[in-house]
């Protein structure tokens, strides 16, 4: 597993959908979430936040002087992660293995097989620029923000289980508990 | 934080103060110590329409009582299962809002009435039709009234009476856990202008009342306030979508002995060992109303919830970290003013008038146990949005406390999480921890209502609403 | 609208598609089609926002917001022979934003808090009514919105506020621990209760 960089960045990555393959696609993505190992996505190291979108076409506001369409559906993917956009693509493309071909591989112009060092190519040649990342806590890995989500809820336990108790005994709890 | 001023300055609408019904705008008032509800269900669609055209005349209306008060009052409110039953057409029905529509049964998962909240332990009709809101200044007075609109619907054929829900005032209009209860309501523009500080919302000119669209249908509310007012909040089509409203109906049971059982047994680690001190850092307020926050060390010995300025107050600038009224204070959650932050500005589109009574014996000073009595408050709010005022404030201020940064703790007193966890922080040197959180409330029952205006009423039971 | 009708989830969630929910977080995807200007304007606030942090304070204070990005998308590349590198006729706005708590206070919190904010940056987009009424505001964005056929979060019952707050905690309680293995148990009682008053609002 790559070192992760403590820097939260963002990851867009928009590919054309093979014509015919978009409702198989979007029936595949929407039923990721009864996976029996739940998403895929908790095994891409790095991921905090992550979504298939399907893109039936760009916006065509009843304002806009013409329409401009894609012509075709596109799947746009994308994610906040832990270090460099690059790194990440490459994790997803050497984690994904069997999902990989189901998603991207009715894409136009992924490789096949649409896994490794090919796909991750081709995420990257697809891969679209951020204009603006808002990140609320840039610097936290995942792997962080976990684990200080486990020491909010021991303490916040061990404090209302032992208030009751005297400091000895509140001492030998919270040593039990958090002893370096 | 203030809210932006509208572009165009203008008069608050008037409110068609004849056709809105009473009761909603202004409460009739704590003279009317009984109020009764009749559910009542129309098995027979003609036969509704005709007792509902009879009762259509002796509905009470917003309009002020010049030759005195009467002694009792009628009210009129109908489901969404009623209006299908009194022959709406389905393009009329489809005009509600989805969730009233849904019922509130249907939505007790989202709402966190579940374990011994959920609807299936309710002990009133989960399916009701009408419900019947009478009030009353005497025992008498009440028992008349009932029987006359008893009588009345026995002489229809397809109407069934299914449940009567009596409640009544208590001695110095407390609720049953002992607090003075009811007072602090939003003000409304051009109504009651009088409750805006503290009940309102602040713009750069100072308090004012809320629109009154945020409360009556047919009216533009402060998003429609904002623009040129022809701007109005999603509301059913036809008659029945001006000076109507959507309510909220629930019974909501207290365990009395539990709550003081708790008081006593957590106070004995608190600080002090103050149990009223306690009891006032759970709901926000003193017993008698006095907020924790203007007076952390005792309740005011004058304070009277209906005195003008006494819901004068705010969180931010006084109590931001909850030391003086907890974060998770019942009345601070409720109805948080400017503790979110920005003001009013996260709050104010979250208010409901609330008409709530309670139910049952008070449970004896002396008593130290369980007296095999039910009691509780019948919760009754007219809001605009049932989604965007109740069920937000439902959801997201007393399921959970994220909003507020206390996670996912619930409101303390009237929220008890099903599997006995929970917890409510009480800031101080050191804070102290309340937990695991009891189950003091439990739902007993709930209906999403619409009370239709008069005129829209009428249209009803005529069958011309459409 | 391509969001389906508001699902029948549990908790905080609310207000938006199911596809667009997990756990406490929400999903929103917008894209909004941009006027001419708006590709030299975009960019330029792009810019100032990322140079001056405290412009984003409010954005910041607002406290629900996981990560949000703002992305100007104007050419989409060649992908073979039958997918022609592509130049868009016009500028395409893509927001996207992970939150908690329900849609309707996220979008009413950016109308009402966010009012100038919002208008720099939707502005240049076709259609778009200003921030102020909320109303039309969210029916903009409940038009442009697309559900996703799928949604992650690492930490699905875990608020915005909750992480940052465990965050500042985990590293105090680590501290406090290192002190206390050296503290006798009447020296204890003092600095576990200095412990919690300094970390109360953490909890």
């Amino acid at each position: 597993m790559r070192a992760r960089r403590a820097q939260a960045s963002p990851v867009t990555v928009l590919t054309p959908i093979v014509p015919g393959e978009r409702d198989a696609l979007e029936s595949y993505l929407t039923g990721l979430s009864d996976a029996p190992g739940g998403s895929p996505l908790a095994r891409v190291p790095g991921t905090h936040f992550a979504r298939w979108v399907i893109l039936p076409d760009l916006v065509t506001d009843p304002k806009q002087p013409a329409p401009d369409p894609l012509g075709s559906p596109h799947l746009l993917f994308t994610s906040n992660v832990d270090g460099s956009a690059d790194d990440y693509l490459a994790a997803v493309a050497d984690t994904l293995t069997a999902e990989a071909p189901e998603i991207w591989g009715r894409c136009v112009g992924c490789p096949r097989p649409a896994t490794g060092a090919g796909l991750a190519r081709y995420l990257r040649h697809n891969a679209i620029g951020t204009g603006l990342f808002f990140a609320a806590y840039p610097r936290a890995t995942v792997q962080a923000v976990t684990a200080a989500l486990d020491v909010h809820d021991r303490l916040v336990r061990l404090l209302v289980d032992t208030q009751p108790a005297g400091p000895a005994a509140i001492r030998a709890a919270f040593l039990k508990e958090f002893r370096p | 934080m203030t809210i932006a001023t509208p572009r165009i300055r203008r008069t608050p609408p008037v409110p068609d103060l004849a056709d809105i019904q009473g009761g909603i705008l202004r409460a009739y008032g704590n003279d009317y110590s009984r109020t009764t509800y009749l559910f009542v269900n129309v098995d027979e669609t003609r036969a509704g329409l005709r007792w509902l055209g009879r009762l259509v005349d002796d509905v009470t209306s917003a309009r002020p009582w010049t030759a005195g008060k009467p002694a009792t009052t009628l009210n009129v409110a109908l489901t969404y299962d009623g209006l299908r039953a009194l022959g709406l057409s389905a393009e009329l029905l489809a005009t509600f809002s989805d969730e009233f529509r849904a019922g509130m049964a249907a939505r007790a998962a989202q709402l966190g009435d579940v374990g011994t909240s959920a609807p299936e332990y309710w002990d009133t009709p989960a399916r009701a039709h009408v419900i019947l809101i009478v009030n009353a200044l005497s025992e008498d007075d009440l028992t008349g009234r009932l029987a006359d609109l008893r009588a009345d619907l026995g002489r229809y054929e397809g109407l069934s009476l299914m449940h009567e829900e009596h409640a009544s005032l208590l001695p110095g209009v407390r609720e049953h856990f002992g607090f003075a209860d009811g007072f602090a309501q939003p003000a409304v523009e051009g109504v009651t202008d009088e409750k805006a500080p503290g009940g309102g919302v602040r713009d750069k000119d100072g308090w004012r009342g809320l629109a009154l669209g945020e409360f009556v249908l047919g009216y533009p509310d402060e998003s429609g306030r904002d623009s040129d007012g022809q701007d109005l909040p999603s509301a059913p089509a036809g008659p029945l979508g001006r000076n109507s409203t959507y309510g909220v109906w629930r019974k909501l049971e207290q365990d009395v002995a539990l709550f003081r059982e708790t008081l006593r047994t957590s106070a004995a680690a608190f600080p002090g060992g103050d149990e009223e001190k306690l009891a006032a850092k759970i709901v926000g307020r003193w017993r008698n109303g006095t907020p924790i926050v203007l007076s952390p060390d005792g309740p005011a010995a004058d304070f009277r919830g209906n005195d003008p300025g006494a819901n004068d107050f705010l969180y931010h600038d006084v109590d931001a970290d909850g030391r003086r009224c907890p974060l998770g204070a019942h009345i601070r959650r409720s109805n948080p003013r400017d503790s979110i932050g920005f003001g009013e500005l996260l709050s104010f589109r979250h208010r409901m008038l609330r008409r709530g009574v309670p139910y049952g014996p008070p449970l004896p000073p002396e008593a130290t146990g369980p007296d095999g009595q039910q009691r509780g408050l019948i919760f009754v709010c007219y809001v605009a949005s049932i989604s965007r005022q109740f069920e937000s404030v439902q959801v997201q201020w007393l399921e959970d406390g994220n909003v507020f940064g206390l996670g996912h703790d619930k409101d303390f007193l009237i929220r008890g999480p099903a599997d006995g966890s929970g917890k409510m922080t009480v800031p101080g040197e050191p804070p102290f921890f309340l937990g695991p959180q009891p189950t003091f409330v439990t739902t007993r029952g709930g209906q999403y209502l619409f009370v239709p205006g008069i005129t829209g009423l009428g249209a009803v039971a005529a069958g011309t609403a459409g | 609208m391509t969001v389906s009708e508001p699902g029948t989830a549990v908790g905080t969630a609310t207000g938006t598609g199911a596809g667009n929910i997990d756990g406490q977080a929400i999903a929103i995807t917008v894209f909004s089609t941009v006027k001419w200007w708006g590709k030299h304007w975009l960019p330029l606030l792009f810019t100032t926002l990322r140079l001056i942090p405290p412009l984003t304070r409010d954005l910041r204070k607002l406290s629900f917001i996981h990560f949000a990005r703002w992305t100007l998308i104007r050419e989409l590349p060649a992908n073979g022979d039958t997918a022609p590198r592509t130049r868009l006729r016009y500028p395409h706005l893509f927001f996207e934003s992970n939150f908690n708590d329900g849609w309707e206070e996220y979008i009413d919190a950016f109308s009402y808090v966010l009012t100038r904010g919002m208008s720099l940056f939707w502005a240049s987009s076709y259609g778009f009514p200003g921030a102020l009424p909320t109303g039309p505001f969210k029916d903009y964005i409940h038009r442009n919105e697309l559900e996703a056929a799928h949604y992650y979060s690492a930490y699905p019952e875990a608020t915005a506020t909750m992480v940052r707050k465990a965050l500042a905690l985990a590293p105090a309680v680590a501290d406090f621990a290192e002190r206390a293995v050296r503290l006798s148990p009447a020296e204890f009682e003092g600095a576990w209760s200095a412990f919690l008053t300094d970390a109360q609002d953490l909890l």
